[in-house]
């Protein structure tokens, strides 16, 4: 599927000329600051970088949006590892194991290994989308509810695992985010649970929420512990450690390999993306390593399985955009309106007359990867400080700049009313073991589960089973799901046989 | 790969990293006089939807004649309340303007979402995009006229699936359509989504037998659709398929779709009708600018001049229209 | 913690049950008193009734028997038990200021509002030297405000800067 003439032609439009390549740099840096500032989205750092692309050519311009797409992808993942904080909701799953690895000491190898896995992820994705660009346009549209619902309740399986001591309350931590996810007008046009508060029309804010109940719940617990990590002689910032968590993400190709496949299939569908990617994919993950018990407590699995998923989804997003010319998200829209600026509109039409211009944009993503890798050493060694901050200091900033980055999102009170009910909320609940987290994927789950379930039973008339008939690839998604868990039983009691007691109070 | 780093180039890199959002306007004008300082846009949709897109494509033109930057504030949320009433908060000074869908959102609001605010609240200085719900179905589908649908929807009402979105023009226009054809909406198989995007991805990859949406967002997805039916008195966009009026006769009632563009503060008429007229001759200069024409029709986002008189005749039209059909506006 | 018939009460848990299962059911009325179509509580009422189940099997667990009460507090209150009531009392202090934060920020000004949360913070965080507090609080509060307000897309209400 690849056209040796395209290729051609795109290196030809990619060396005429040099000066595109200058935007690099600054678009990667945009990008990282921007993403590591908690509220601050991908769509955020594009809007604000758009109109200055309008005086640029198209491929500079182009280069330019997608390497602020790139970095603010990565962004995002440092503050989820150094504080357990997830600026966006696509890096909820390296808080997982990414921040228990930080409070372990292993901040630098944490941030070497999500580096990698990001820049692999990236590349893979990009080298799909090359193969994968015609089949994926041609699936994703043909999804219907029923296969997004499939695909939610695979979300929802992760609840399983993040149960950690007490299932029931685990449970009902989950079952309590889904139903705080339902809040407000649903696909329907029912307007539920919203007391007045107009804002919650559109549902509780996603991002203050799970800054509170990851975050703000943890610091406010931690207020009598010095620092983040207790052992002074681990709170170094190495390179050596760093490049060592580099290596150590190529000690698993078959992780990174399934995240990339993930992030990609499920970031190219329309309005779900890299949210979900990294959740699918940690748990996959989770189910299937044999240490599958030490998820959640500094696992570095965990943080290559989420990395790989979320940088993919970039790849996906761009293959539906430029395949089909539609946004399956606020950062591709940003990057269509780039597209119309100079005059070119995406589509079925795009990419059969414009394949070297299709191929410049892979390549250049090729070298954006690359370049992450040492721009993102750079930027993670100086973010690393942050452990070394004293926790006095460190617990008052970071729920400040949480409040801030929360007000960011809409510009209103709401974020920051959010974040502090939802961080009392997880201090309660981490108190008494239940995990947080499940309510973190409850609630971003809850919409999506809600939205779907009601349009399969619309669409079917209510006979879901027969629908279902009609749906080979969602029975596909439930084979597998099944087939998951099955295999998940098996191993668990192989486990529980040879494991003995250990307590898992994971949250 | 020649790399002939000049001095410009530079400049240009790193201007267009750190000040990207503060484009200098062409014109600078003396201090003191409106206006003075930057002024903001409210869109009250979050990034990337039309309004946005327009707002961010029409600022560099209308920030030309004004001679101050334009700074673009997205204040999505809750069908555009909370945006229309941020905007009605801002003083009414010149310094907050509004780029919406005047219609349906100001209407719904007012009628479904008990807003504190009044339609004459708001004064549109013009609405160049005028929206219209189109019916359609996916490319390989087996309908291939209006008429199959009605057809099979008089013989089994439960037989074709129709997606829409919940309180919208569309769903007024398809339940109009039913009624003419004594088919028992609450019998077809509505199927609801979030917004216009997810509706037209299923129209157009087959999830749902027909869609009703807004049809200017379908140009894209042109190849994978095909048209039945506009809700309008002429041909659209060169849609093919049936008009409203070949259908359900020439006084066909229907209800026109997103009616998008520039509002003021209606109390600037009085308040401050100096700084009113500067906008709206700005606003109108702007439009009638044959580059902001061009650059605009490339992102296929309309233009058009109406003028403040139509813009808000046209406004308060559709809003009486929508009253007739609160009740289904209200609820599914 | 009051003794009753051989059992003890959590009672931290058990205001955070009662909250959730508040929260629940006010969200299954409401959302019952809206509509009972399907289209509406087609998700709702199944998953409400699930966290009431739950809620129920959990209950006995914040009344655990005396007995068991060793064996529950070494598994799973290990934190409630390092904390003195003086280090809950930070805590709470901490809570009310964040919320201070949360509801003042447009009311009294971005500036004066972190400000005034940076030092509660600090000084409840540990901070002994007065005019560290107030020397990194002045910082931090500027830092900030230009800091995300160069990169926001809206303007903070400010009172003083």
């Amino acid at each position: 599927m690849i056209e040796l003439d395209s290729v051609y032609g795109a290196f030809t439009l990619l060396s005429s000329d040099g000066n595109a390549w200058l935007y690099l740099l600054p678009g990667l840096l945009i990008g990282l600051v921007f993403g590591a500032m908690p509220g601050i989205s991908i769509t955020m750092a594009m809007a604000f970088a758009l109109p200055a692309t309008l005086y640029m050519d198209f491929l500079p311009a182009i280069i330019f949006l997608t390497a602020i797409y790139t970095g603010a992808g990565f962004g995002g993942s440092v503050p989820a590892v150094l504080m357990g904080i997830p600026g966006t909701s696509s890096a909820v799953a390296t808080t997982f194991d990414g921040y228990p690895m930080a409070r372990k000491g292993l901040h630098s190898e944490a941030l070497g290994i999500a580096l990698a896995s990001s820049v692999i992820g990236c590349l893979a994705s990009y080298a799909m989308l090359f193969v994968l660009i015609v089949p994926i346009s041609g699936v994703v549209l043909k999804l219907g509810p029923l296969e997004m619902f499939a695909v939610a309740v695979w979300g929802m399986l992760l609840l399983g695992s993040l149960a950690g001591a007490h299932i029931s309350r685990g449970i009902l931590a989950g079952t309590f985010g889904v139903l705080l996810g339902t809040i407000g007008m649903n696909t329907a046009g029912f307007v539920r649970g919203t007391v007045g508060i107009p804002w919650l029309l559109d549902g509780v804010p996603q991002i203050p929420a799970m800054m509170g109940l990851l975050a703000a719940s943890q610091l406010i617990g931690l207020i009598n512990t010095t620092y983040l990590i207790e052992d002074e002689s681990s709170r170094k910032i190495s390179f050596a450690k760093i490049l060592g968590g580099v290596r150590q993400c190529f000690r698993y190709p078959t992780i990174i390999f399934r995240g990339s496949l993930i992030g990609v299939i499920i970031g190219a569908i329309p309005g779900v993306g890299s949210s979900i990617s990294n959740l699918l994919s940690y748990s996959e993950t989770k189910r299937n390593a044999p240490d599958g018990d030490t998820f959640g407590e500094g696992n570095p699995k965990g943080v290559i399985a989420a990395e790989a998923a979320n940088s993919s989804s970039e790849g996906g997003a761009m293959a539906t955009m430029l395949a089909l010319g539609i946004p399956g998200g606020g950062a591709t829209a940003i990057l269509l309106a780039a597209f119309a600026m100079h005059n070119i509109v995406g589509g079925p039409s795009f990419i059969a007359h414009n394949k070297d211009i299709v191929y410049a944009i892979m390549f250049s993503n090729f070298a954006q990867a690359i370049l992450l890798f040492f721009v993102g050493l750079g930027f993670v060694y100086v973010a690393g400080y942050v452990v070394r901050v004293p926790l006095r200091f460190l617990i008052p900033s970071v729920l400040v700049v949480s409040t801030f980055g929360a007000y960011a999102i809409e510009g209103s009170s709401a974020g920051p009313i959010t974040l502090w009910v939802f961080s009392v909320l997880g201090w309660g609940m981490v108190r008494y073991g239940y995990p947080v987290a499940a309510a973190v994927v409850g609630l971003l789950l809850g919409g999506l589960l809600e939205g779907n379930l009601l349009r399969t039973n619309q669409i079917s008339g209510g006979d879901f089973i027969g629908y279902g008939l009609e749906r080979p690839w969602a029975l596909v998604i439930f084979a597998l799901m099944i087939g998951s868990i099955l295999l998940q039983i098996v191993s668990k009691r192989r486990r529980a046989k040879e494991a003995f007691l250990s307590t898992g109070s994971s949250s | 790969m020649s790399k002939t780093l000049t001095r410009r180039t530079i400049l240009k890199v790193a201007s267009g990293g750190l000040a990207a959002s503060f484009a200098m306007p062409a014109i600078l004008r003396a201090q003191g006089a409106y206006p003075d300082r930057p002024i903001n846009i409210v869109v009250p949709f979050d990034t990337g939807g039309y309004n946005d897109r327009l707002a961010r494509a029409f600022a560099p033109f209308l920030q030309e004649k004004l001679g101050q930057p334009l700074t673009i504030i997205n204040r999505g949320g809750a069908g555009a309340l909370l945006g229309h009433t941020f905007f009605l908060q801002q003083p009414d000074d010149g310094y907050t303007l509004l780029c919406t869908s005047a219609a349906p959102y100001l209407p719904l609001n007012i009628l479904t979402q008990d807003a504190a605010f009044k339609l004459e609240d708001f004064y549109m200085v013009n609405l160049p995009s005028q929206d219209y719900t189109l019916m359609a179905t996916s490319a390989g589908s087996d309908i291939q006229t209006v008429d199959d649908v009605i057809s099979r929807l008089k013989a089994d009402p439960g037989s074709l699936s129709v997606g829409l979105q919940p309180a919208s023009a569309d769903l007024v226009n398809f339940s109009i359509l039913c009624a003419a054809n004594e088919i028992d909406t609450n019998a077809v198989r509505v199927v609801t989504y979030d917004g216009g995007g997810p509706a037209r991805n299923a129209v157009a990859g087959g999830v749902v037998d027909v869609g009703l949406v807004g049809g200017e967002g379908f140009l894209p997805l042109a190849e994978q659709i095909r048209p039945l039916m506009t809700f309008d008195t002429r041909k659209r966009d060169n849609w093919d398929g049936a008009i409203v009026t070949d259908v359900l006769g020439a006084d066909a009632d229907f209800v026109v779709g997103s009616q998008r563009g520039w509002g003021l503060h209606g109390s600037m008429q009085t308040s401050n009708p100096e700084v009113f007229q500067t906008l709206v001759s700005a606003i109108e200069a702007a439009s009638k600018d044959p580059a902001a024409i061009e650059g605009l029709k490339n992102q296929q986002l309309a233009t058009d001049w109406y003028g403040p008189e139509e813009s808000n005749q046209m406004l308060a039209r559709t809003a009486k229209v929508m009253e007739q059909y609160i009740d289904l506006l209200k609820g599914n | 913690m009051s003794n009753r018939s051989g059992r003890t009460v959590v009672w931290g848990h058990l205001i955070l049950l009662t909250v959730i299962v508040g929260v629940v059911v006010a969200y299954l009325l409401d959302a019952r008193g809206v509509s009972l179509r399907t289209n509406n509580l087609l998700l709702v009422q199944p998953a409400a009734i699930l966290a009431l189940v739950l809620a129920a099997f959990i209950l006995p667990s914040i009344f655990p028997r005396v007995e068991a009460t060793e064996e529950v507090e070494t598994k799973e209150e290990v934190e409630t038990k390092v904390e003195t009531r003086g280090d809950l009392f930070r805590i709470f202090i901490l809570i009310a200021a964040l919320a201070g934060l949360a509801f003042s920020l447009e009311v009294v000004g971005f500036d004066v509002a972190t400000f005034a949360f940076m030092v509660i913070g600090l000084a409840v965080c540990g901070e002994k030297r007065w005019w560290v507090i107030i020397l990194f609080s002045a910082l931090f509060t500027v830092f900030l405000i230009y800091g995300y307000g160069t990169i926001t897309p809206f303007p903070f209400p400010l009172t003083i800067l």
